[in-house]
């Protein structure tokens, strides 16, 4: 999504910035620090830093060992760059964010929304925090609901399957076979709900499908090659 | 990125040239000590061109990135919501 907003904004003046929330890192994730990070991309982009932000920073100097913005400051500065040019503010994975920084850095993007209507906010997390952030933003919001569609699917399949390092293990048939009955079965699965939402995803399904159905039928196919058999159990995904 | 948004900007006072490289970057880390773009530098080697291209044609996401004028408020964020592992963070 990133870098579709980034390939539609090439030559505009339009500025994109991004954030990425981690549970592991979800300490260090502040409020503070996550837009302090938005506008630390939304600045580094511009050709001048704007001369309130230089004077903030040698003011914070005088103080002996510095000082960090304050949210508030922070929010008053992208209010005043996202009133001035097209942003867009991308915040992924909202729901890994600490509930209490949550409820801040989605008021605080209502604030910038409230000075600066034209700024564009993509956001996106797991559907129980759906509620949390339609009410945050006060009905700003359209929900969108996402799955893997079976082009989607066939198409990470087929990327996979072009970075095999061993091809000579494949025939036509095998591949046939993979595109048809991997897509069929992650489809039937998401039709039956039977993957609870928390444990299994829809490509983690994938994921089981090349390191164990994919090997057994693949030893059916190599049995006079069986060397190959170890090696295919070595196909890398991508989902993390 | 920051090559797509270096055109001018006219709210705040330009400090035209009083600021050197390095207090350049030392005022950048100084904004916050995070930086989301090594994870998306990640996420954009790993991500398959195409995949969640539908994205792009749903009402939602035009009505979101098109509008202007009165809407543009009411149509300002867009949530994709979803399980874990659809792919949400990978989409087009």
């Amino acid at each position: 999504m990133i870098d579709t907003l980034c390939d539609r904004a090439r030559g505009q003046n339009v500025a994109v910035a991004c954030f990425y929330c981690d549970f592991t890192a979800r300490k260090e994730q502040s409020p503070t620090n996550m837009l302090g990070a938005i506008l630390r991309q939304i600045v580094g982009g511009l050709k001048e830093i704007p001369e309130g932000i230089v004077q903030a920073f040698e003011d914070q100097k005088q103080v002996i060992g510095g000082r960090g913005l304050r949210l508030p400051e922070i929010v008053r500065m992208l209010q005043t760059i996202s009133s001035s040019r097209r942003t867009f503010i991308c915040v992924d994975a909202l729901d890994e964010c600490v509930p209490e920084y949550r409820v801040k850095l989605l008021s605080s993007l209502r604030d910038i929304l409230q000075k600066s209507p034209g700024a564009r906010i993509f956001l996106n997390g797991r559907p129980h925090i759906r509620g949390e952030v339609e009410r945050r933003l006060c009905g700003k919001t359209l929900s969108l609901s996402i799955s893997p569609n079976e082009d989607d699917i066939i198409r990470y399949l087929q990327s996979r399957l072009e970075e095999d390092t061993t091809p000579e293990a494949m025939d036509d048939a095998l591949e046939a076979d993979i595109l048809e009955s991997i897509p069929e079965s992650i489809s039937e699965m998401c039709v039956r709900e039977t993957i609870p939402e928390t444990y299994l995803s829809h490509l983690l399904i994938v994921i089981y499908l090349a390191f164990c159905w994919f090997p057994s039928r693949l030893k059916k196919s190599c049995e006079k090659q069986p060397s190959l058999v170890g090696e295919r159990s070595s196909l890398q995904s991508p989902i993390p | 990125m920051p090559q797509f948004f270096s055109d001018n900007i006219n709210s705040f006072n330009i400090s035209n040239s009083f600021t050197t490289v390095d207090q350049r970057s030392e005022i950048l880390a100084w904004l916050s000590p995070l930086e989301p773009r090594l994870r998306h530098q990640d996420i954009r080697t790993r991500r398959v061109d195409d995949v969640g291209d539908w994205l792009l044609q749903t009402d939602q996401f035009r009505s979101w990135y098109d509008v202007t004028g009165e809407d543009e408020f009411d149509k300002a964020v867009l949530f994709c919501y979803g399980n874990p592992g659809v792919g949400k963070t990978y989409m087009r």
